[in-house]
């Protein structure tokens, strides 16, 4: 049982739901009585280890899952059990908030390294966006960016060859861990391993391989375990063909 | 489930797989076959190699071997390809 603990919370007390908070903000524009509501939602906090579902293909759940802590990814699999990773998910998203208005999952929803998540009940997640048309259309205009950004991964995995395709993913990955904090320097979390980074590409691990070594031989980007480092900035973006246009980190435009 | 080295060879250039994977023996083929083309896609598309090999191991004895090449004759016989619009 992945399940180590759980407490009911509201958001209001904990750490929970800042990089949440941090993110809406970042794209939309929150009013304080909008936060103040999101944070009294009640939420169960639980710890899950890596590699585990949190909800799969053809679930039925009640519940939404923010991440407090660690990488998530959604995914499908084929019939002949190839598995495409459609997204990555950091600190402060809600990967399955689809499933609050359609109803069966389908896809799944795994962590990649160790979690902390607190899952918030459709019940209550439904009568806050009643009570609360503004934050509805938050939501709303999040799952609207989370779309833009499967339209970037397909134009992504379709139209760009393999080093540019792992740029670019490099850099989305970053330029969403900016807005939650955690960019350090030339350095950021990168929890795939190789064959986890084919599996997002679309290609097999020894092709991911191939790729990381020529980013490094090219001096573009450096893996280690756990994070990335970027080496020449200049070349990254123009190697990455990337406009962050489609994050619309900005609540202004 | 025994353990796999997928070596590339572009143009004779190296590039060792040093993890491997554990994966069935049945399914090496297709594995190679895969890695190979979609390889071959790269460096054909960039004309950075004409030919790719995936030199399979197992347990360090060769297992199998897919080599894929390309040659293109015409008037740019040359198998580094500039992508042109379709209209010019």
């Amino acid at each position: 049982m992945h399940l180590l603990h759980f407490r009911e919370w509201p958001l209001a007390n904990e750490f929970i739901a800042d990089a949440l908070i941090r993110r809406l903000r970042t794209t939309s524009a929150l009013e304080e009585e909008d936060i103040r509501a999101i944070r009294s939602l009640p939420v169960v906090v639980r710890h899950y280890q890596a590699a585990q579902p949190i909800v799969r293909d053809g679930d039925r759940p009640a519940e939404c899952c923010l991440i407090s802590q660690g990488f998530c990814v959604r995914s499908k699999t084929t019939s002949n059990g190839k598995r495409q990773i459609l997204s990555i998910h950091i600190p402060g998203e809600i990967p399955d908030l689809q499933s609050l208005h359609l109803h069966v999952l389908d896809h799944d929803l795994i962590t990649v390294t160790e979690c902390i998540l607190g899952f918030i009940s459709h019940v209550s997640l439904r009568e806050l966006t009643r009570r609360k048309p503004n934050v509805a259309e938050v939501l709303w205009r999040d799952t609207l960016i989370d779309a833009a950004m499967f339209r970037e991964g397909i134009v992504n995995v379709g139209q760009r060859a393999a080093p540019s395709r792992l740029a670019h993913f490099m850099v989305e990955l970053r330029e969403r861990l900016k807005v939650i904090g955690k960019v350090q320097g030339a350095r950021f979390e990168m929890p795939l391993t190789q064959e986890q980074i084919g599996e997002a590409m679309g290609i097999t691990p020894v092709h991911a391989n191939r790729i990381i070594k020529q980013l490094r031989d090219e001096n573009v980007l450096e893996f280690h375990r756990g994070s990335v480092t970027v080496i020449d900035e200049q070349k990254l973006l123009e190697l990455a063909d990337f406009d962050d246009l489609y994050l619309h980190q900005r609540p202004s435009l | 489930m025994p353990r796999f080295h997928f070596h590339v060879l572009e143009d004779g250039r190296l590039i060792k797989d040093e993890e491997g994977q554990e994966i069935a023996e049945k399914a090496v083929r297709s594995e190679a076959v895969e890695t190979g083309a979609s390889i071959a896609r790269d460096c054909f598309m960039k004309g950075s190699a004409n030919q790719v090999i995936v030199d399979v191991r197992k347990d360090e004895e060769p297992f199998l071997k897919v080599s894929i090449s390309i040659a293109i004759q015409g008037p740019n016989d040359s198998t580094t390809i500039k992508r042109i619009p379709p209209s010019e």
